[in-house]
């Protein structure tokens, strides 16, 4: 059941993304973040057609919230960008928060065109495909984590575990799920796994166990690259490039910090449902009327979770609802339609944002091998039950 | 230059949780005003915001609420498999004041008396760990050779 919900506060719906930018995604990138963020950030304002003297908003928490003494050797945007802007956003992570952000501020008048974006490269990440080495930031350094050797994907696993116990879904069924959005990678020739597969759900099954429940392609992967997005007002939207995507709705729900408390599957489960209700409400429409889903998919579960959680089916139901159902491009929910976390790419800080990139691809028809025909609106979403936090946002063209 | 980092039992919020661990004793924080056990150790209740809370002995008793065996570990000293849990620490009556499932959220409104840990399961084939296994604390060092308050199958469970 998606909660009812009040309309608090303006309407978003004056607001647009304008332009999108990605950098190349691998799971090593030479150079530094800074160098990848602005590049993503630039192919934004390019994509839009708008001049960065004409950007005075900007939000980019990695590799720097704008320069400021405590966080030395942080990136100085202004300086770099070559002026001074009247809105800074420090939002953790981009994706949905960052937009949401930036566009509250449009709407209060803090700011016209805010460029949104992150990413990484040059640090060291190890790959999830052989040796042991984790990306750092799937090794929570809490005090009561990191003492027993946790990481992101197992605090996950907890959670999936009680819920393997209490509805024994249909293992085959449940691979399915990573198996389909993995194949809409790829075939996507941006996406990291592009040409590796088609997957199986028995490829799923009987690649190597990470974290019960969970084999290694039930898991996204830990890569680098940027991506970004240029935020501005409706009107300033309409004179670029592109047709504006206007912001239908959006909300976060921040449950508790990340990776510090024990995730139990009673108190996360839900996490999400009342965020992606108050985007859905904000946008006048119910879960059935989404087009296209890009969902965080950090692991399998998490897929079938959101969609429980937002009242498509009940819990305990989904692996069932979405075999019937169908994500992939001919089904009736298409769900991750560029490959997702699990195979285009998850750089940890952009990721958030590449579920938006993908979501404005599809309403402007430019999706690619990926596209759904006459997609309108589309959800995206950020984090998970695992992180105690979840946040959505509800996108659609301009009408 | 950065500084070293603070020896366990002398970090602020947490050090007298660890300096009972070195003695093998397991605590937890417990709430002056309203009784609520917590965990993680943080500045205030998180049901009531009093500040007055203490670390009270713990029962040492709980139930395996999840677990999952890791057999890709984050670094390299963890050494695969190893059996991470939450477990659902019962203070009243053993297990039947801790349950499988419910709400033990520190400003939830659940007023028995269990509070949860993430922590390993030793002492057990992995196999052999279930949901609703009744566990008993025993420490035992970790990779760097401190004490960690890990927990094993209770002596009904080797009967069962
Ligand atoms: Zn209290």
């Amino acid at each position: 059941m998606i909660p009812s919900v009040r309309q608090r506060g303006a309407s978003l719906q004056g607001v647009a993304i304008a332009g999108i930018g990605v950098t190349r995604q691998a799971r090593q990138i030479d150079g530094t973040s800074a160098a990848v963020c602005l590049e993503a950030a630039m192919a934004a304002l390019d994509d839009a057609g708008f001049p960065l003297a004409e950007v005075d908003g900007v939000s980019a928490r990695w590799p720097g919230p704008g320069g400021t003494v405590f966080h030395p050797g942080s990136v100085d945007w202004s300086g770099v960008f070559g002026h001074g802007f009247t809105w800074v956003g420090d939002t953790y992570p981009q994706g949905a928060p960052g937009l949401l952000d930036a566009a509250s501020a449009i709407v209060a008048g803090q700011c016209e065109a805010a460029l949104v974006f992150g990413g990484r490269a040059g640090e060291t990440v190890g790959s999830n495909s052989g040796d042991s080495k984790v990306a750092a930031y799937t090794r929570p350094g809490n005090e009561f984590v990191a003492c027993w050797g946790s990481l992101t994907a197992a605090q996950f696993a907890l959670v999936a575990q009680v819920y393997m116990h209490r509805f024994a879904p249909d293992r085959g069924r449940l691979a399915q799920i990573p198996a389909t959005i993995r194949n809409a990678g790829t075939v996507n020739p941006d996406a990291i796994m592009f040409g590796r597969g088609p997957y199986t759900p028995a490829d799923v099954l009987a690649s190597p166990m990470v974290a019960e429940p969970f084999h290694l392609l039930d898991l996204c992967l830990a890569s680098e690259g940027a991506a970004a997005m240029l935020v501005t007002t409706l009107e300033r939207a309409r004179d670029c490039r592109h047709a504006p995507v206007v912001v239908l709705g959006g909300s976060c729900e921040w449950r508790r910090q990340q990776y510090v408390n024990p995730p139990r599957y009673d108190d996360v489960y839900r996490v999400g449902a009342s965020a992606m209700g108050r985007a859905l409400g904000m946008a006048g429409l119910t879960a059935s009327g989404i087009d296209v889903f890009e969902l965080y998919d950090i692991n399998s579960f998490e897929v079938v979770r959101q969609f429980e959680t937002l009242g498509l089916c009940g819990e305990g139901e989904g692996v069932d609802y979405l075999a019937e159902a169908g994500i992939g491009l001919d089904g009736r929910h298409p769900t991750n339609t560029d490959g997702g976390l699990l195979s285009y790419s998850h750089t940890g800080f952009s990721g958030p944002t590449m579920k938006i990139v993908e979501a404005v691809r599809q309403i402007r028809g430019s999706a690619g091998v990926g596209q759904v025909p006459g997609a309108e609106v589309v959800m995206a979403t950020g984090a998970g039950s695992g992180a105690e936090y979840h946040n959505a946002v509800v996108l659609g063209p301009d009408r | 230059m950065p500084a070293e980092p603070l020896a366990r039992s002398e970090r602020p919020l947490t050090g007298p949780f660890w300096e009972h661990v070195d003695r093998r004793e397991l605590v937890r924080p417990v709430c002056s005003v309203c009784r609520r056990s917590f965990f993680v150790p943080q500045v205030v209740c998180g049901r009531c915001q009093s500040g007055d809370w203490s670390y009270q002995p713990s029962s040492g008793r709980g139930v395996v609420y999840s677990h999952t065996t890791v057999h890709r570990p984050p670094t390299p000293e963890f050494s695969p498999p190893y059996v991470l849990a939450v477990v659902d620490v019962c203070e009243g009556d053993w297990p039947a004041n801790g349950r499988s499932g419910g709400d033990t959220d520190d400003y939830g409104e659940d007023d028995r008396d269990a509070w949860s840990m993430l922590t390993w399961i030793v002492g057990c084939e992995p196999e052999r760990v279930r949901i609703g296994m009744q566990v008993v604390v025993r420490f035992v060092p970790g990779p760097n050779g401190e004490l960690l308050p890990a927990f094993t199958p209770a002596a009904s469970e080797d009967a069962a």
